[in-house]
């Protein structure tokens, strides 16, 4: 296979730009986007499991609207939402579909603050085997 | 997920998730109960506690009180251990009590939570205002309430920042903190006993056996008031407890993590406080010094600039408590606001950083009213508030073991371990904990036996607190009921069948 591409989607405008750029790709490519929403709740305590489903629903909203939003671009697509941490997440199904890159948005933040906070393509890049390509919003 | 039809929904349901290594659930374990500020906010008040009631007199038995209350947190967290190993998905106190004993019990354990949140919150702010002016050898602000309330809140404000931006640490910070943390508990113990025993220095005393032996404590009320505060110190444990650890074989090693985190917090409680009161009981004992010991103790054991990593543990364990107190209560209104028992608007998750932000903002503002608005009226009263606190984690970890041996109760008898570990042993933790409460609740009727003396309604600060928010709980239960009777008409659950054998810790050798 080797050709399907894997974009990060938070439904946050920085993922959107990442969205674009990957549909554009995808059409040019012949290739087949997966929208991949990552949430795990950190694993200390209290109601774990109905902030779980909080997450996955608000996972099922926000990658509708980016499944619309790749067909919009005229960009083939399915979801994949995944109970892993975001950079996990996307590694793994890159992995698992031995995908040709993965896509995600940038905020354009101060690159300090990004590596202190642990931002996702700052963790990405460094740990990924499949190709990055790192969109500003 | 109309539009996404060949999508799998939710993938790779696999093999990590959940896990955490064996290493990491000990430090959760232990971080979660916060040793070192457990230590620096109640220590004194056990010892004080652990005097006769009412008088003067002082006792040396707190290190036995500490060691007695385990008792009941161990009882009580079996109950959660096999609710949450049996059925990992079904939540904590909410949605147990919720589905073994009815909505209004759930409703109003859920809220014992929150306010048991919101109180500890002040006197962690408390401690972390106060710490963060010794820390940088400030006296003058330390000694000033205003300052330190203003520190204080601040506080508050970052730590629900953490909380609701996510910021999780990674198992290697929280291990290196905890072991920090630990190292300078132990070197205060150590260092203490070596005045102790070695260069013996004045004003101190050799450790005797009867402070370890619970009746040697004078008189029962003086017991119960003391393991009431003691309970709080081990507070957090009981849903370390419920974190599933990744073994080689869950079936055979189950909550190993959970027995060393113990032993570890047993150990530092027992030995810390011996060796404080060994060292200078009459600085431990004096009330002055109650709402800062370990800083008072700190100095006078390590001098300068030694004890500074005294006053750094105990702020990073106030620190590293955060997360293991704001979240799982901001949790919790979020379940309850899923189960449409509260206002929709706390169930809601932050768009970018998937945290229940709405829940924990809301917590860290009601925690700087109610500890800005108590340090107004009278600074005691924080100290007594926790007492107070006391009660309501005892009323919601009560709740527990009920719950349990409710909702197995049609599998207590499928097997001796069964009926000992889910039906008799959390019964035992709540009849326990509910004697303590009651008992304390008799106690704390009058209001000599109040930090600040004070007399509310002719009753002791603490038992207003308590009863006070409790009302109001029912006022704001009965008025969501009116709004949204949906939730109040649920209806109780018992356990699947086999649901205990399934739990990895009795099919093992049951089976």
């Amino acid at each position: 296979m080797a050709n399907e591409i894997v974009v990060g989607y938070d439904g946050s405008d920085c993922s959107k730009a990442a969205l674009d750029a990957a549909a554009k790709l995808a059409t040019e490519l012949k290739s087949k986007l997966v929208l991949v929403f990552g949430y795990e709740p950190y694993r200390v305590g209290g109601e774990i499991q109905d902030h779980r489903k909080a997450l996955e629903e608000r996972g099922e909203v926000v990658t509708s609207e980016g499944m619309e939003r790749a067909k919009g671009k005229g960009a083939e697509a399915e979801v994949a939402l995944v109970d892993r941490e975001s950079v996990d997440a996307l590694m793994s199904v890159a992995d698992a579909r031995d995908a040709r890159m993965i896509v995600v948005g940038t905020y354009g933040e101060h690159p300090l603050k990004g590596a202190i906070l642990g931002s996702t393509p700052y963790k990405l890049v460094q740990l990924s085997e499949t190709p990055v390509l790192v969109v500003r919003g | 997920m109309e539009s996404s039809p060949q999508a799998g929904g939710v993938e790779d349901k696999g093999l990590k998730k959940n896990a955490v290594s064996y290493l990491s659930s000990i430090v959760i374990g232990v971080a979660s109960t916060a040793p070192g500020y457990s230590l620096a906010a109640v220590l004194g008040f056990v010892v004080l506690a652990s005097g006769a009631a009412g008088t003067e007199a002082v006792g040396f038995q707190a290190p036995a009180v500490l060691l007695v209350s385990f008792v009941p947190m161990f009882f009580i967290a079996s109950a959660y251990y096999y609710m949450n190993r049996a059925d990992p998905d079904c939540g904590t106190t909410f949605s147990w009590v919720t589905k073994a004993m009815g909505p209004h019990l759930g409703w109003l354990g859920g809220w014992a939570i929150v306010v048991a949140d919101v109180i500890v919150m002040a006197n962690l702010a408390q401690i972390a205002g106060l710490y963060s002016f010794l820390l940088v050898d400030a006296q003058s602000l330390a000694d000033s309430t205003v300052w330190v309330t203003f520190v204080g809140v601040i506080w508050i404000g970052i730590m629900t920042a953490i909380v609701t931006r996510g910021i999780e640490l990674s198992a290697r910070t929280q291990q290196f903190l905890l072991g920090v943390e630990l190292l300078t508990l132990g070197a205060f113990a150590v260092v203490a006993l070596w005045k102790v025993y070695v260069t013996g220095e004045p004003g101190t005393q050799h450790i005797d056996a009867s402070w370890f032996s619970p009746f040697a404590v004078d008189s029962l009320s003086t017991l119960t008031a003391g393991m009431l505060l003691a309970v709080f110190i081990y507070w957090g444990w009981d849903s370390a407890v419920t974190v599933n650890e990744e073994t080689e074989d869950s079936s055979e090693a189950p909550g190993k993590s959970a027995v060393v985190s113990t032993v570890i917090l047993l150990l530092i409680y027992v030995i810390v406080s011996a060796a404080a009161q060994a060292f200078d009981f009459s600085l431990l004992s004096d009330p002055k010094n109650s709402d800062d010991v370990l800083s008072a103790l700190g100095s006078e054991i390590f001098g300068s600039p030694l004890d500074k990593i005294l006053i750094i543990a105990v702020l990073t364990s106030a620190a590293a408590s955060t997360q293991t107190t704001i979240l799982p209560t901001a949790r919790t209104t979020l379940s309850m606001a899923r189960a449409k028992a509260m206002p929709k608007v706390l169930g809601d998750v932050h768009p970018r950083y998937l945290t229940p932000h709405v829940s924990s903002i809301l917590m860290g503002v009601l925690s700087i009213v109610w500890y800005v608005g108590l340090t107004i009226v009278d600074e005691n009263i924080l100290f007594d508030s926790l007492a107070a606190l006391g009660l309501m984690i005892a009323f919601y970890l009560g709740l527990n073991g009920i719950a349990c041996a409710i909702y197995y109760r049609h599998e207590l008898l499928s097997s001796v371990k069964a009926f000992l570990f889910v039906g008799v042993a959390p019964l035992i933790g709540t009849a326990i904990l509910y004697y303590l409460m009651i008992k304390n609740a008799i106690d704390l009727a009058d209001p000599v036996n109040s930090e600040s003396g004070d007399s509310w309604l002719g009753l002791g600060p603490p038992l207003v607190i308590a009863i006070g928010f409790m009302a109001l709980g029912v006022i704001l239960m009965i008025w969501q009921q009116i709004r949204a009777p949906e939730f109040f008409r649920s209806k109780l659950e018992t356990a699947p069948p086999d649901l205990v054998a399934r739990a990895p810790a009795t099919a093992g050798k049951e089976s």
